[in-house]
């Protein structure tokens, strides 16, 4: 059985695009989005988060940017970019082919 | 801020180990995510304490994130690799190709080496500058031991003016390097074993100038592969992204170089020495990381 936080693992670069692709978002904005879309399914180790994304913008998958927000409190922002947006959409292929793969071997055959 | 959270991200400054301004945006970054978080948990019923403590939980072990951090901004680009093995190419290039016995190459050399030296130090130390740093110190170690050799009425201007400065300046170096981050030194001071081994090896034992010189010619190509492997240990290690990695090539490169000059030169070096020899090694690649405690200690 493939632990959930395996799966976490292998996908964050792909999940973390998928958030920042809908728009720009900070850190923490980003653990709460990805906690609600996912009904609470995936929980980010935080600590973790700050590498997988420093790691995206080393690679040029992404871009930070300091932003003051209206309370005067300062975020860093990151906004995907076109390599980043190119990766997505290779890495959202191959998760699709994966899944209709694995739901045609999955799914109970009707009797 | 509450103390307990001041000391985590003091932690996580710590065992960093980045330029002044990526550390600065790193911390600045958790500080945030840190304020927001706390900020939610308190507004969901927890004590200030307690919502610092389930924070900290959430964040996970500080020396963890920030060693993922590293290991994030590590990695250097073929470019930056290239650049920083680059001084030892040239050294290699200079021995291979003979031009160590042309006044106007080795100055060429030394202006090149001290202006990238320079241009490094004031454009934020990046990884690639602590090559280039090593060797322009060789200049003011090589003026130290000839003003040894002056007559002995001026070696008094050697102990006095010139010694302490040199070694005050060699001192400053070493700190702001290991404040840096002690894998930088161990980086700068890389060819030290490598030299000293060469100049036992080389050491003719009438000590005439023309033996010497013959000697270097002699075994120069061998001195130029020593320098090319260097520059393929440093190139290496600006790829990598674990520490632990570069520990290890750094240590390796230098038990291959050692083993190279006694290979090459025969004997001349004998068992005792290049036993000496590998332990000075450990201890110039490896003692860095000594001082830098020492240095954090002394600076908190």
């Amino acid at each position: 059985m493939i632990k959930k936080n395996e799966l976490i693992k292998g996908n964050t670069d792909a999940l973390l695009l998928c958030v920042i692709a809908r728009q720009p978002m900070y850190g923490y904005q980003i653990i709460k989005e990805l906690d609600s879309r996912s009904q609470g399914y995936f929980k980010f180790k935080e600590g973790t988060l700050y590498p997988a994304l420093h790691r995206l913008e080393k690679g040029g998958l992404a871009r930070g940017e300091w932003r003051t927000l209206p309370n005067g409190r300062q975020r860093r922002y990151y906004h995907i970019t076109e390599k980043g947006l190119n990766v997505l959409v290779a890495k959202r292929g191959q998760w699709l082919d994966y899944l209709t793969a694995m739901n045609r071997i999955i799914q109970p055959v009707p009797e | 801020m509450l103390t307990v959270l001041s000391h985590y991200l003091d932690s996580v400054k710590e065992n960093l180990r980045l330029d002044h301004s990526s550390q600065r945006e790193v911390i600045q970054e958790l500080e945030a995510h840190i304020e927001d978080e706390v900020q939610d948990l308190r507004e969901s019923g927890l004590s200030e304490e307690e919502a610092a403590s389930t924070c900290l939980t959430l964040l996970g072990s500080a020396k963890m994130v920030a060693r993922q951090i590293y290991e994030a901004h590590s990695q250097g680009s073929w470019t930056q690799a290239l650049l920083a093995a680059t001084p030892h190419l040239l050294f290699a290039l200079l021995f291979v190709l003979n031009w160590w016995q042309g006044v106007g190459w080795l100055l060429g050399m030394l202006a090149l080496v001290l202006v990238m030296a320079v241009y490094g130090w004031w454009r934020g130390k990046p990884a690639w500058l602590f090559p280039w740093l090593g060797y322009s110190l060789v200049p003011v170690v090589a003026a130290a031991l000839l003003l040894l050799y002056l007559p002995r009425s001026w070696s008094w201007v050697a102990i006095l003016f010139y010694l302490p400065l040199a070694l005050w300046l060699l001192y400053a170096i070493t700190v702001q390097t290991i404040k840096r981050d002690w894998l930088y030194t161990s980086l700068m001071l890389l060819p030290v074993p490598t030299i000293v081994g060469w100049f036992l090896a080389i050491e003719p034992i009438n000590q005439l100038p023309e033996d010497w010189l013959q000697r270097m010619q002699d075994f120069a190509p061998w001195i130029g592969l020593t320098f090319l492997a260097l520059g393929v240990t440093v190139a290496t290690f600006i790829r990598l992204r674990k520490r632990w990695l570069r520990v290890s090539v750094l240590v390796v490169s230098g038990l291959i170089t050692l083993t190279m000059v006694a290979y090459y030169t025969e004997g001349r070096l004998s068992i005792t020495a290049f036993l000496i020899l590998m332990v000075v090694m450990l201890l110039v690649l490896l003692s860095p990381s000594l001082v830098e405690r020492t240095v954090r200690h002394s600076g908190r």
